[in-house]
């Protein structure tokens, strides 16, 4: 890899580039399937097409991608311009055009989002065709197959971007189709609400966002990322020379950061996340699992080069996400809803890849979200066979010994590695991913992160339990199960045979487990095939932009100290000095954590909702475990704290409103109208006033231009 | 010659079209004659990729011909759909019954033609490089849309709106044409480009400036500006809805068109900076944008007929077009006065054919029990409970008439508000600015009546018509004001080209021109000192 | 600018003539003339037959649309002349030529084309 001034650099004078524009299909193909669903709708089509189309079209923009990855992945960051999406000008100088175009940036860190979001988009789509199923008659199914394509075709804008405008666009599309999924049932309150949830908590989020983008044009006078980068180059030139940067690179990183903890659900904006689960479960599984929820990660890293710069937004990325990695996990721990558990283990995982940026390891984050994106995949759409096949039930407590009941092994064998996978046991994918992280943050330099990497940890201990806590309860021990509410046949309150028969998993939803477990296992592959920049994944990265500025600041302030050391960690490889012993300490911590799960969760177990061990354990740990059950009462907190003074405010604005801003609108309507009733006798429709008219205006006009010139 | 040919093109297809249909409408199988409109829109479709190939000519605009024709085309063709079911629709029911088919009582086939011939003219306005040109061009446009008001719908109302039309179209187009002779009478030629040789060397003689504001006056009949407005909202109302949202685009168009080449003839280069037009025409045009303005809101404010409110709003658009006239062409898409207004003329005819394609398809059962169209804005009432897609269309569009970001209306308005304060024509921006505010109070009532309104339980629903195409012009535009957003800045960046003066122009002038003007020996001109 | 407003001024003596002309002929005529007044003076047609029945009378409207066709091509035909005797200057076999055939080709085009519309309107039926 050469230096990365003169990567930046050649990457900024790189011209836009025709020959790649093939590579606009990648957004487009979800696009035209968005179209074509949304069609299908209109035209009624009670078919299982508008799934298939989905998938055909979904799958070809994987294929488009892969072989654009394929053709150009080693070529460095690429532009390829598509049309003026916007351009707003008011004057000629610069800074005084705002231009955003419809235009891929394109460098290794583009297709790696790209390649896991187009081939689980396609997977999981493939998987929707079976599981949306019922809704065919309603003509939910071909709208529901129209949000997911718009959903890929949004998520495809905000990572393939060239600039912060048509990220943003992406972002908030992303989020609009967050809404309208998770409210898909929109004929359920519960639905409504969280949907309602999701998309004002991630307001606040896109403030910050907006906030940051406004302030990047007017600092750089550009939104495009060639040319901030090129930018950031010189400052951190400027830097290394022992300059500082001016106090807008040390905003913006910060108020970039507030957009990606909404869209990530990191502290404080994670309520939405585990509410969002009401949406259908490959919803959760593609967005609030694998994609979207990883826009946040892609936004740091992406910026990775600026948030370096500020020290202030890396820390609080860091505790952040340490902090929610540790929060989070101890209130899946209390949770019986087992799609609820992976609601808060998907918002803890997703602490670790921030936590793992703010320690400057965007290779350990990249890599996590990736195994992440696979096994949590996996996980989700186990959880949903399980949702499907038993009408709705999702209570780990009315649920038990799934595994020996027939036609459910592959579900059964799909859990089980999304949740070693998950608690990170040796040798899986999750194991090398969250890894990568800790041991970087016992030695990368920073404010307490040598604490950070015990909490992690910690965590990982934690995942461990409540992982396999689900995988026990519900897929060993008696066989005993229950219909869900939705199930409408004999009373759900009778064992297993009497009045309810599950339905096992098809050939759509198997298949897609089975390929999703295989892929939850290679992912652990890459980490071993480009051993120089610790696996392929972090091959990607060194070659993006992240990956140099992350080199490159290694040794700069207060950091200059540890640089040695933080080199050696980073040029170390396998036996390296940190990873080492964290592959020893995380295989331990996470066995202990499994053991704990089988001991208090198996032992004496007589049915679904007995284990003696762990209810004796809950009622010891009072009140603890019950607000930790409550999710440490968070919700109630911003209840109190946000919503009830908002209302109070809001209700306040309303009289003002009505009493003052109508009476000034109803005031300053009555002048043009007097004056239009002043005209109207003009217009009383005789063909001679009309001439005398036109003559008499003419004669005006022409006295005022001989009386004016 | 051959080159100038070659500038037609889209012109011949439409003229040959013309030519066509006008003799197929008279066939006596019903199939033949409904192919009448499927011809027009091929013609228009083949002129509209015709025009995408126009050549680049040497003249002040070198790109104008491309987009400006285009555009024609391309809103023509979205206006076609809404003229299905207009002409005929109750003869050829009777026809289809068995009735003898009689020639001398069907019209779809000259219907059809002087659709196609108005556009025609329209095109030919931008192709002119002369005053004589131009001045047929413009009747080219006009004389048909006299009879397109007259027979558009079998009612007294219509006739009398077309012979209105006709007989103030006619004292505009004399005002107009008394101008020209006056400009021919000061500079000796009617070749525009040799009268912007005269008047770069050698200013505006008193007679010149006369001639040019009235040319100014005359052809704002056109665009239906002040003072010659006063027809507007009597002919929209009379003609049927389709026609008025023809009517409402082409002469407006021609108009414009015909206004940019005059001005191009003076020039932006007076005024202190030199950068403005001369005073007397900036003040002419200046009074005229203002009036235009603040009429056509105030009037629109008051009206409970809806067409009559789409043309008092249709008079108030064409001040905004004027205001970048007046702003002229600047460097940069921003500055460029020119390139606002033919992108707002864009801008405008979708989103107004949008709200005339959704009248257009509703009717209410008239006194006589037979279903007459919907006109007042109360028909609108309730809209969305019978029929929420037409409603949404209304709604969209009346958002983008009033410039709600993000609808197209926005962007059209953007860059004439950002062409006119880098002209420095602060006093014209805020006139612009509360005349949109203004505005704001009668769009919003279309959207209420259509979205939020119930209808009273004893009124009659409105029916829709069975004109399907009415209902896709609705859907089109209302589509296209959300969609082409996306593409407004590709569309802005084109509108700048098709306004950006050659600066080579000069050279041309040199050269080509003094071989094309007539001698000027036989008519009484400055040149004597 | 002064000059440029003396060289109208035989246009404006024209206009000031023609105004003269008109009024004063009316004056002249009206303090000149004879006025006598009678019965017979006062009839219609002051040295004809009385007529009979109202003028306003109905003509099928076919009679207004063969003379308007009329009128059409026989302008067009009063068209031909100037065109015709032009010709006789160019040759015909250079550019200019053709372009000269082929302009007033295309203008008699336009007129078969109305020919044929008029015909197939039944313009020419009299039933």
């Amino acid at each position: 890899m050469s230096d990365p001034t003169t990567m930046l650099l050649a990457a900024s004078a790189g011209a836009p580039d025709s020959s790649v524009a093939w590579l606009l299909q990648v957004p487009l193909l979800p696009l035209l399937a968005c179209l074509l669903c949304g069609l299908f709708r209109a035209w009624g089509v009670t078919s299982k097409l508008p799934g298939y189309t989905t998938v055909l079209l979904l799958a070809v923009a994987f294929v488009v991608t892969l072989s654009g990855y394929l053709s150009f992945g080693g070529h460095g960051a690429q532009v390829v311009h598509g049309f003026d999406w916007l351009r707003v000008s008011w004057g000629d100088g610069p800074g005084e055009t705002l231009s955003a175009g419809f235009s891929l940036y394109i460098d290794s860190l583009t297709w790696l989002w790209m390649l896991f979001v187009t081939g689980l988009a396609t997977l999981i789509a493939l998987y929707s065709t079976e599981y949306m199923a019922e809704d065919q008659k309603t003509g939910g199914y071909a709208r529901y197959f129209s949000f997911f394509s718009l959903f890929v075709f949004m998520m495809s804008c905000l990572v393939m971007s060239d600039n912060l405008l048509l990220l943003y666009l992406g972002w908030e599309g992303v989020g609009l189709c967050s809404y309208l999924l998770i409210g898909y049932h929109y004929t359920k309150p519960s639905a409504v609400a969280a949907a309602k949830k999701a998309f004002i908590v991630n307001r606040v989020g896109d403030l910050g966002l907006a906030l940051g983008l406004m302030l990047t044009f007017v600092h750089f006078g550009t939104l495009e990322y060639r040319e901030i980068f090129a930018r950031l180059a010189e400052i951190q030139a400027v830097v290394e020379a022992g300059g500082s940067a001016p106090w807008q690179v040390e905003l913006i990183p910060l108020l970039l950061m507030v957009g990606a903890f909404g869209k990530s659900a990191q502290l404080p904006l994670y309520v939405w996340l585990p509410d969002a689960m009401e949406g259908p479960t490959p919803v959760s599984a593609l967005i609030h699992a694998a994609t979207m929820v990883t826009a946040g990660v892609y936004l740091v890293a992406r910026f990775l080069p600026m948030f370096a710069l500020s020290p202030a937004a890396l820390g609080t990325v860091a505790w952040v996400g340490a902090g929610t990695a540790l929060l989070a996990a101890t209130i899946g721990m209390a949770q019986y809803d087992i799609k609820r558990v992976m609601a808060y283990s998907t918002v803890s995982q997703l602490g670790y890849m921030f936590l793992g940026l703010g320690v400057l390891t965007a290779t350990g984050a990249a890599y996590h979200v990736f195994t992440h994106a696979f096994f949590k995949a996996t996980l989700f759409l186990a959880c949903g066979a399980v949702m499907h096949g038993f009408a709705g039930q999702l209570d780990l407590r009315r649920l038990s010994g799934l595994a020996k009941v027939p036609g459910w092994r592959v579900t059964a064998v799909a859990m089980l590695v999304g949740c070693l996978c998950l608690a990170g046991f040796v040798g899986t994918s999750g194991f090398f991913s969250k890894d990568m992280i800790l041991a970087e943050a016992f030695v990368t330099p920073g404010p307490g992160y040598r604490l950070l990497g015990w909490i992690g940890l910690a965590t990982a201990g934690l995942t461990a339990y409540y992982a396999f806590r689900v995988y026990f309860r519900v897929f060993h021990g008696p066989v005993e199960f229950h219909a869900g509410e939705e199930h409408h046949g004999d009373d759900g309150h009778d064992d297993h045979g009497h009045g309810f028969h599950p339905h096992a998993p098809g050939w759509a939803i198997n298949l897609v487990l089975i390929a999703l477990v295989i892929g939850s296992l290679a992912a652990a592959a890459p980490y071993f095939i480009d051993k120089e920049h610790h696996g392929w994944v972090g091959g990607l990265v060194h070659s993006s932009t992240a990956g140099e500025i992350v080199r490159a600041s290694a040794g700069h302030g207060e950091a200059a100290a540890h640089a040695g050391e933080a080199a050696a960690a980073e040029h170390g490889g396998f036996f390296g000095d940190p990873h080492r012993w964290m592959f020893l300490a995380s295989s331990v911590v996470g066995a202990i954590g499994i053991l704990l799960a089988w001991v208090i969760h198996m032992t004496g177990r007589v049915s679904a909702d007995r284990a003696p061990i762990a209810d004796a354990l809950k009622a010891r740990l009072r009140p603890w475990s019950t607000l930790a059950e409550k999710k440490w009462l968070v919700d109630e907190l911003y209840d109190a704290l946000i919503r009830r003074p908002l209302r109070l405010l809001a209700h306040i604005l309303a009289l003002i409103d009505q009493a003052l801003v109508d009476g000034l609108v109803d005031g300053v309507g009555f002048a043009p109208r007097l004056f239009g009733k002043s005209l109207r006798p003009s217009q009383n429709g005789l063909l001679q006033n009309y001439a005398v008219g036109m003559g008499g205006g003419l004669v005006f006009i022409l006295l005022v231009v001989w009386a004016l010139s | 010659m051959s080159e100038k040919l070659a500038l037609l093109h889209p012109e011949m297809v439409l003229f040959a079209a013309t030519c066509v249909v006008m003799v197929l409408g008279l066939a006596r199988s019903a199939v033949w004659r409904s192919a009448c409109a499927w011809l027009t829109g091929g013609a228009l479709a083949a002129a509209f990729v015709l025009a995408l190939r126009s050549p680049v000519t040497d003249g002040l605009f070198p790109h104008f011909l491309a987009y400006t024709k285009a555009m024609i085309a391309g809103v023509a063709l979205l206006i076609l759909p809404v003229m299905s079911g207009t002409v005929d629709r109750w003869y050829e029911r009777r026809v289809a019954k068995g009735a003898a088919f009689d020639a001398l009582r069907v019209t779809r086939g000259e219907f059809y033609a002087f659709f196609l011939l108005s556009v025609t003219g329209v095109m030919l306005c931008a192709t002119a490089d002369d005053l004589i040109w131009l001045f047929l061009a413009l009747e080219l446009t006009s004389l048909p849309t006299y009879i397109m008001v007259a027979i558009s719908t079998p009612r007294v109302r219509a006739q009398e709106a077309g012979v209105k039309y006709f007989f103030l179209g006619a004292l505009a187009a004399a005002t107009f044409l008394y101008g020209f002779a006056m400009l021919f009478g000061a500079t000796g030629s009617t070749s525009l480009d040799a009268i912007t040789i005269q008047f770069r060397g050698e200013g505006l003689s008193t007679i010149a400036t006369l001639g040019l504001v009235m040319a100014l006056v005359g052809v704002s009949f056109k665009i239906a500006a002040a003072p010659m407005h006063f027809y507007t909202a009597d002919v929209y109302q009379g003609a049927a809805s389709p026609v008025s949202a023809f009517l409402a685009f082409m002469p407006k168009a021609a108009g414009l068109i015909v206004l940019i080449q005059l001005l191009a003839t003076v020039g932006w280069s007076w005024g202190e900076a030199g950068d403005a037009l001369p005073d007397a025409i900036r003040v002419a045009l200046w009074v005229i944008a203002t009036l235009t303005m603040t009429i056509g809101n105030t009037l629109a404010l008051l009206q409970s007929s809806a067409k009559r409110l789409l043309a008092y709003s249709s008079i108030a658009h064409s001040g905004y077009m004027l205001v970048g006239l007046i702003a002229g062409p600047g460097g940069t898409v921003a500055r460029n006065g020119l390139a606002a207004a033919m992108f707002y003329l864009l801008c405008y005819g979708v989103m107004n054919l949008g709200a005339f394609a959704v009248l257009a398809s509703l009717e209410v059962r008239g006194r006589d029990g037979e279903p007459a169209e919907a006109d007042a804005i109360d028909d609108l009432r309730g809209l969305f409970r019978v029929r929420p897609g037409l409603a949404w269309a209304m709604t969209l569009c009346a958002l983008s008439l009033l410039g709600l970001p993000p609808l197209l209306g926005f962007w059209g308005k953007l860059v004439l508000f950002t062409s006119a304060i880098g002209a420095g024509e602060i006093g014209l921006v805020v006139v612009m600015g509360l005349n949109s505010a203004v505005a704001a109070f009668y769009y919003l009532r279309l959207v209420r009546a259509s979205m939020l309104d119930e209808r009273d339980p004893d009124a009659e629903r409105p029916i829709v018509t069975e004109a399907l195409g009415r209902r896709l012009a609705a859907g089109l535009s209302a589509a296209g004001v959300v969609g082409v957003v996306v593409f407004a800045s590709t569309l802005q960046s084109a509108s700048h080209a098709a306004a950006t003066p050659n600066p080579r122009y000069d050279e041309f002038l040199k050269v080509e021109a003094p071989a094309r003007q007539s001698p000027p020996a036989a008519t009484p001109t400055a040149r004597h000192n | 600018m002064t000059t440029d407003h003396a060289s109208y001024l035989p246009v404006l003596l024209i206009v000031l003539m023609a105004i003269a002309f008109a009024v004063g002929n009316i004056v002249l005529s009206r303090l000149l003339g004879p006025r006598r007044e009678g019965a017979v003076k006062a009839t219609t047609y002051e040295s004809g037959m009385d007529p009979i029945g109202g003028a306003r009378k109905r003509f099928n409207v076919r009679f207004y649309v063969l003379a308007m066709i009329f009128l059409v091509f026989d302008v067009e035909i009063i068209f031909l002349y100037p065109w015709a005797v032009s010709f006789a200057h160019v040759d015909p076999r250079s550019p200019d030529g053709a372009l000269f055939l082929g302009r007033v080709l295309f203008f008699l085009f336009t007129t078969v084309v109305a020919y044929i519309y008029a015909w197939r309107k039944g313009v020419f039926r009299f039933e």
